[in-house]
């Protein structure tokens, strides 16, 4: 302990105070990063992204596609069994497909968000339930997510390996009961 | 001793059992056909597995004009008769066209649904017997003449039905429009059966080629099926060839596939059956060029569509194209096989 306490008190002498804050500083923009500024894994120039559509009684297959914000989307819709539509909801995007007969639109996705597409044309008894959903825009919520914990795990793991918030023989208790 | 507010009860009763039907019967039954001035059929479109057209058999004076009401149930359908050039389009669940029509002439017409709507489709048919009063048995007379070119092939004794396979067919693509130029070119050469529409509706892609080998020896093989490839597509002209391509997009291009190929949303299922019957191997008719295709003929063709296959999933179209029509659509087919429309750019 008598070993400790010097180097301790060295170390603080030296690079504590401005450490300290400097670390602190660092921790909180790292952070204020990760939340605000654009992700850079943002694809710079827009694409245009080809789907190939199946619809029977009573889904869509895909029934999710994912695009980013600003791509060309085009889709070609085939029936598989009876006459089904899609209805892009936000977009208004529409299209009414029978079998043998495939159906092919195209839209710029501007607006980010989920969206669902259902049929439009009563296929049968489950038709209400025939959806699926366009998401528009990088997922970088969860990558977002991901790096805060990272580096909030990283940030308290530093600061707690050197300042530590007690050290044992100096706690306050201790040193009470000490004396 | 009855009250007056229990007379009043009572009145109001019978009022409601008995007003209430005559009303609602007498408006359906008896006031709406008089107001409606012609005789109106309601005619119920439902998918074949659950009673198809109802009534499916109707029967009108010749002259008369009636409406024809169309309701569907389940899922969409598409109403046309034929050889009257009506066509209602898709009809949703919820939805109700009519039509009217005026028969003039004795015999029957089809209606049909032509917008898929189950694997047993094509069996959505009904009929309109158009009776003419004064000679009763017109419509009988009409009905039962045999079709010239299937007479034709029985005379002949080719049997429709059989396996068509050619023991040639081209090994690299085939182009119709390299064809064109090259046809021009050999004019003097050729055979003179080669620009003899009977002898080409006749002939097989196969056979030409053997002819071809024989006339003309110092062309490659890939030029010869070139020349046919051109000739055999070559009896459309444009209004034609929008026609039969829009009609075999509502009525084939379920089974056959959009390009031809076979490949369409409904062949994986009649393929898997056709598996499972001892009678034929078969499966649903790929028009690519390969060998069925190099050894058939446009008159077999032109009898396939009229009167089906006999033991596969081919239904007959006799009653819906009439003779000029099945023809176009016979030629058409060699268009997927020669020349397939390429896909629109997108």
């Amino acid at each position: 302990m008598t070993d400790s306490v010097p180097k301790r008190s060295g170390l603080n002498s030296l690079f504590q105070p401005r450490a300290k804050g400097v670390l602190l500083v660092s921790l909180a923009l790292l952070i204020i990063a990760v939340v605000a500024v654009p992700w850079p894994l943002q694809p710079s120039a827009p694409t245009t992204r080809r789907f190939t559509m199946v619809s029977r009684q009573f889904e869509f297959e895909p029934n999710t596609i994912q695009v980013n914000q600003g791509d060309t989307v085009i889709i070609t819709l085939t029936a598989d069994d009876v006459v089904h539509g899609f209805f892009l909801d936000g977009y208004g995007v529409k299209m009414r497909v029978e079998p043998g007969q495939s159906q092919t639109v195209q839209f710029v996705a501007d607006k980010s968000g989920k969206f669902r597409y259902r049929c439009s044309v009563s296929c049968g008894t489950m038709h209400p339930f025939m959806l699926g959903e366009l998401v528009v825009g990088p997922n970088t919520t969860f990558g977002r997510a991901v790096a805060l914990i990272g580096v909030v795990a990283i940030g308290v793991t530093v600061y707690l390996w050197k300042f530590p918030l007690r050290e044992p023989g100096e706690s306050t208790t201790e040193v009470r009961s000490k004396k | 001793m009855i009250d007056q507010s229990e007379r009043l009860a009572i009145i109001a009763l019978v009022l409601i059992l008995i007003g209430l039907p005559i009303a609602i019967f007498g408006y359906q039954y008896g006031l709406r056909p008089a107001l409606a001035g012609v005789r109106t059929i309601d005619i119920i479109a439902a998918a074949p597995e659950d009673g198809g057209f109802q009534p499916d058999a109707i029967e009108v004076q010749k002259g008369e004009t009636v409406r024809l009401r169309f309701s569907v149930p389940d899922v969409t359908h598409g109403v046309a008769i034929a050889g009257l050039g009506v066509d209602l389009g898709h009809i949703d669940p919820g939805q109700v066209k009519e039509v009217e029509v005026t028969f003039d002439q004795p015999g029957k017409v089809t209606f049909y649904c032509n917008a898929w709507c189950s694997p047993n489709h094509w069996r959505m048919r009904g009929t309109i017997t158009i009776i003419d009063p004064a000679d009763p048995d017109a419509h009988r007379r009409i009905e039962a003449a045999p079709d010239p070119v299937i007479e034709s092939l029985i005379e002949r004794e080719m049997d429709i039905d059989a396996p068509h396979d050619a023991a040639i067919s081209p090994n690299e693509p085939v182009s119709a429009a390299e064809g064109g130029p090259l046809v021009e070119n050999y004019r003097a050469d050729l055979p003179v059966d080669f620009f003899d529409p009977l002898w080409l509706q006749r002939q097989s892609p196969a056979e030409a080629f053997s002819v071809l080998k024989e006339t003309l020896p110092n062309l490659t093989d890939a030029q010869r099926w070139n020349i046919i490839a051109h000739l055999w597509t070559d009896s459309l002209a444009e209004s034609e060839l929008t026609w039969a391509q829009t009609e075999y997009i509502k009525n084939c291009a379920a089974c056959h596939g959009e390009t031809g190929n076979g490949d369409g949303p409904a062949a994986a299922a009649i393929n898997a059956q056709l598996a499972t019957t001892a009678m034929n191997n078969d499966k649903v008719a790929s028009f690519a060029p390969a060998s069925p295709t190099m050894g058939a003929t446009t008159e077999i063709y032109y009898a396939k569509l009229r009167r089906g296959g006999m033991g596969t999933s081919m239904p007959g179209f006799g009653d819906i194209f009439d003779t000029e029509e099945t023809w176009r659509l016979a030629h058409y087919i060699w268009r997927l096989t020669f020349a397939p429309a390429k896909p629109s750019p997108q």
